[in-house]
């Protein structure tokens, strides 16, 4: 270690840092909680890119909140330790004083609109801190040129797609010219050509090397083309690795893994190829290189054959020539579809596509024109928000609720609530009230009071938006469970990989049409289709295209596609 | 911008100058007054307004409308015994249509739609940021209260879009709870825990992101748009204070 530290271009230093959230218990005496993070100590420099990792619940983005003081000074938390930015330590100043070192993205691009265009939005920051009014001008063009928003300055932020309205939110940070810029989980809202957009303007923003970066982000996928250090936290908060992002994440793995950190898919794919006695040496992070490394490979085992769907010959879903107004605008032009039981259909596209109209329309939720949809048996329907539908004060009466609008006798509904208390793992909160429950509680409460009535077609809107892969991941197998037990299972998803993994069936929607509809790696070979609807194809499936060698591989779509020593997912 | 066009007028002066018009409109008991102001009201806006589309086709036909409506639904609700001493127009069975109750509704319709064009004065063509921005410059209206403003107006929307959400999920689980004011209020109190709770936590949001950005941070901030106030709204307020005059002036000069 050199005696001599250039000290100045440590931008951003935490040491010792822990915090404990406030609690309030019923009586509304306050309490602190266990420490996420707990005793961090960790440096980023100017022009670095750190990407932050860690479990879910293990404080990445109560971390990210000490940054610029918004913790300790306005969240309701205690901190230990100390936190620094440019020299200046977070808590002898102010939250608003430190934005102009400290510019922060939040998750939710909704959450951080003001004003009412975009220009006036942009200069809202640097207005705050008294900057010169032509100089506002010139960093608000400077801003929006870069993220691509200058010809819409004058729109209202609200006509702006959720990509558009999150770039925005990274022009009003690059406005401010900090040199520290935080972003938690900017993508997470979003679809996937928002996500591409939003990822776009971050690898230009990396590629500048102009400021220190730290990014919260559970799309390792998009985010590893440009990270140059990993700083992982574990379950209980402490650092567990902290150095450049390819050692970091090549010769951990198996570390990794037992985190409970989401590795890229191509990682995992290789994972797998290895327990399969294929070792690909060094351990690819991103498609291009699972591609190459597996080009290098001379011979490759057949991909595992799929199993041919269990599809029942009577159908569960009839749409016939569904066409829905909303004002004045056609959101679905005479849609027609047979969906037989035991399918699980995904539906993709853009938003705007009518992908919600049409799950709506199917369980019902909206009101059809009659004879255009019928439905074999119950169908359940699961919102976006779980929150939305809850009704009760406890766990179980939310389960219960749906059999006592059917008057079913008490036995039977004890029993079924319990059984399925036990089948979703909330046995425990049982007597919690549903809004103090944690999001992936709260998730898997909503779709167990669809579940109770026992549907036979489950729809799911969108079921892990805004919710980091560990909870989508856990969510999804227990629809693979219920598919697996015959339900026929709907599910709205911008999420390609879990699309690709789970369904058996990925309808396309774009500008209220069908326009693809078929087995999932089918799609995803459709390029077309693709770019019309603004999708991307899974990770795995863009390797495997890439193929030049091993062409008999060009169809894999899913981990499960790959050859393995034994039959798992 | 041209004089003649009200949106080059100062937001606050708009707002508080015809409020002397409104006061002496909702006091007046004759029909002349606020027919006049009304009138005035009128040909301001069309002149001065760049009114368009839709908005001018409800400025012209909806106070005549509204006045109609409201002469008409006067005339047959109003208490008889009070106006018996008036003209019957009218009588079908056991109903008679009374002069008295006519121009009764007649003044009050008159006195609405003035009230209400006089409202519109500074409503259509005003741009609400630039209202608050001169509030802020010219009222000394703190600016964290008008940005909280802004911050509220952004609000509404997605409460609106939050509300039916809710509504559609809560039926989905089957919910009906019957008809009538109790079944309905006890319906709305179920939303209102899930509505308050986004609520809460997108208004926790927006506060973060806001100090975030510095809100705050200095006792004033750069305005880039100054609304200016100028010799000309100062005429606009001297006029529309001497509006309250005219119906007065103008009688006395017709005799």
């Amino acid at each position: 270690m050199p005696i001599l530290i250039c000290m100045s271009d440590v931008l951003l230093r935490l040491s010792g840092v822990s915090v404990r959230h406030e609690m309030y218990d019923e009586t509304g005496a306050v309490s602190h909680g266990t420490p996420r993070p707990r005793d961090v100590t960790a440096e980023v420099r100017a022009g670095e890119v750190v990407l932050l990792l860690g479990p879910s619940g293990c404080g990445k983005s109560t971390l990210t909140l000490t940054a610029n003081g918004l913790i300790p000074h306005v969240v309701g938390a205690r901190m230990d330790g100390t936190v620094t930015v440019a020299g200046v330590g977070t808590t002898t100043t102010t939250v608003p004083a430190l934005a102009r070192d400290v510019a922060m993205v939040f998750q939710d691009p909704d959450a951080q609109i003001v004003t009412a265009t975009v220009l006036d939005e942009v200069c809202f920051g640097p207005e705050n801190l008294l900057v010169p009014a032509p100089e506002v001008l010139a960093r608000a063009e400077e801003a929006l040129r870069r993220v691509g928003l200058w010809e819409r300055r004058d729109d209202d932020p609200e006509h702006l797609s959720g990509g558009g309205r999150q770039r925005l939110a990274i022009a009003c940070a690059l406005a401010l010219r900090t040199p520290v810029l935080v972003l938690d989980e900017p993508t997470a809202n979003l679809d996937p050509a928002g996500v591409e957009e939003v990822y776009r303007i971050l690898r230009e923003i990396a590629a500048g090397r102009d400021r220190a970066v730290l990014l919260v982000e559970h799309n390792l996928d998009a985010a590893i083309g440009f990270v140059d250090r990993v700083l992982v936290l574990d379950a209980d908060g402490h650092i567990a690795f902290d150095g450049p992002a390819r050692a970091i994440l090549t010769g951990h793995v198996d570390e990794l893994l037992a985190l409970g950190v989401w590795l890229p898919v191509a990682t995992l794919a290789a994972l797998r190829l290895r327990a399969a006695g294929i070792t690909l040496d060094p351990l690819p992070l991103t498609p291009g290189e699972l591609a190459a490394a597996l080009d290098t490979t001379p011979a490759l085992p057949a991909p595992r054959a799929r199993a041919a769907a269990d599809v029942a010959a009577e159908t569960a879903i009839v749409v016939r020539d569904l066409t829905v107004h909303r004002g004045r605008t056609t959101v679905l032009h005479s849609v027609s579809l047979t969906v037989a039981a035991g399918e699980f259909v995904a539906v993709a596209g853009a938003n705007g596509a009518g992908k919600t109209t049409l799950a709506q329309a199917i369980a019902g939720v909206v009101g059809a024109r009659r004879g255009t949809v019928e439905v074999t048996g119950r169908a359940g329907f699961v919102f976006q928000n779980p929150e939305h539908q809850f009704l009760t004060n406890r766990v179980e009466d939310e389960l219960a609720y749906g059999l006592r609008v059917l008057r079913r006798p008490q036995a039977e509904i004890d029993a079924r609530v319990g059984a399925l208390l036990d089948r979703l793992g909330l046995a425990e909160v049982r007597e919690v009230h549903p809004f103090l429950l944690s999001g992936g509680q709260k998730r898997r409460l909503s779709v167990g009071a669809a579940l109770v009535t026992r549907p036979t077609v489950l729809v799911l809107d969108e079921p892990t938006f805004g919710q980091d892969r560990e909870r989508a991941a856990e969510l999804l197998d227990l629809l693979d469970g219920l598919h697996a037990d015959g339900t026929t299972v709907v599910v709205v998803s911008h999420d390609m990989h879990l699309v690709a993994e789970y369904a058996t069936r990925l309808l396309v929607l774009a500008g209220g049409r069908v326009i693809a509809d078929g087995v999932p790696s089918g799609v995803y070979a459709d390029s077309a289709v693709l770019a019309a609807a603004g999708l991307q194809p899974p990770p795995l499936a863009q390797a495997a295209r890439a193929l030049t060698r091993h062409p008999g591989w060009h169809g894999v779509t899913r981990l499960a596609d790959l050859p393995a020593l034994e039959p798992t997912r | 911008m041209s004089v003649w066009s009200l949106r080059s007028y100062n937001p606050v002066v708009k707002v508080l100058a015809p409020v002397p018009a409104m006061i002496v409109t909702a006091l007046s008991r004759d029909l002349w007054t606020p027919a006049v102001l009304a009138v005035i009201a009128l040909a301001m806006l069309l002149i001065g307004g760049g009114l368009r589309g839709r908005t001018l086709i409800a400025a012209i036909a909806g106070p005549p409308l509204l006045v109609a409506l409201l002469t008409v639904s006067f005339g047959v609700w109003t208490d008889p015994d009070l106006v018996d001493h008036t003209t019957a127009l009218l009588t079908a069975g056991p109903f008679t249509l009374w002069s008295g109750a006519l121009e009764t509704g007649l003044a009050t319709g008159l006195r609405v739609a003035a009230v209400m064009l006089l409202a519109l004065i500074a409503g259509l063509t005003t741009d609400g940021t630039d209202l608050v921005r001169s509030m802020i410059a010219h009222l000394r209206m703190p600016y964290r209260i008008g940005y909280a403003g802004f911050a509220a107006m952004r609000f509404v929307p997605r409460f609106r879009r939050d509300l039916e959400i809710i509504r559609l999920a809560h039926r989905v689980r089957g919910v009906d709870g019957g008809r009538g004011p109790v079944a309905t209020l006890r319906r709305y109190n179920g939303y209102a825990v899930p509505l308050l709770a986004g609520a809460m936590r997108h208004g926790d949001r927006v506060s973060l992101a806001m100090e975030a950005r510095g809100f705050g941070a200095f006792a004033t901030r750069t305005e880039r748009r100054h609304v200016p106030l100028r010799l000309r709204d100062a005429v606009l307020a001297v006029w529309l204070v001497a509006v309250c005059l005219v119906p007065h002036l103008l009688s006395g000069a017709l005799g």
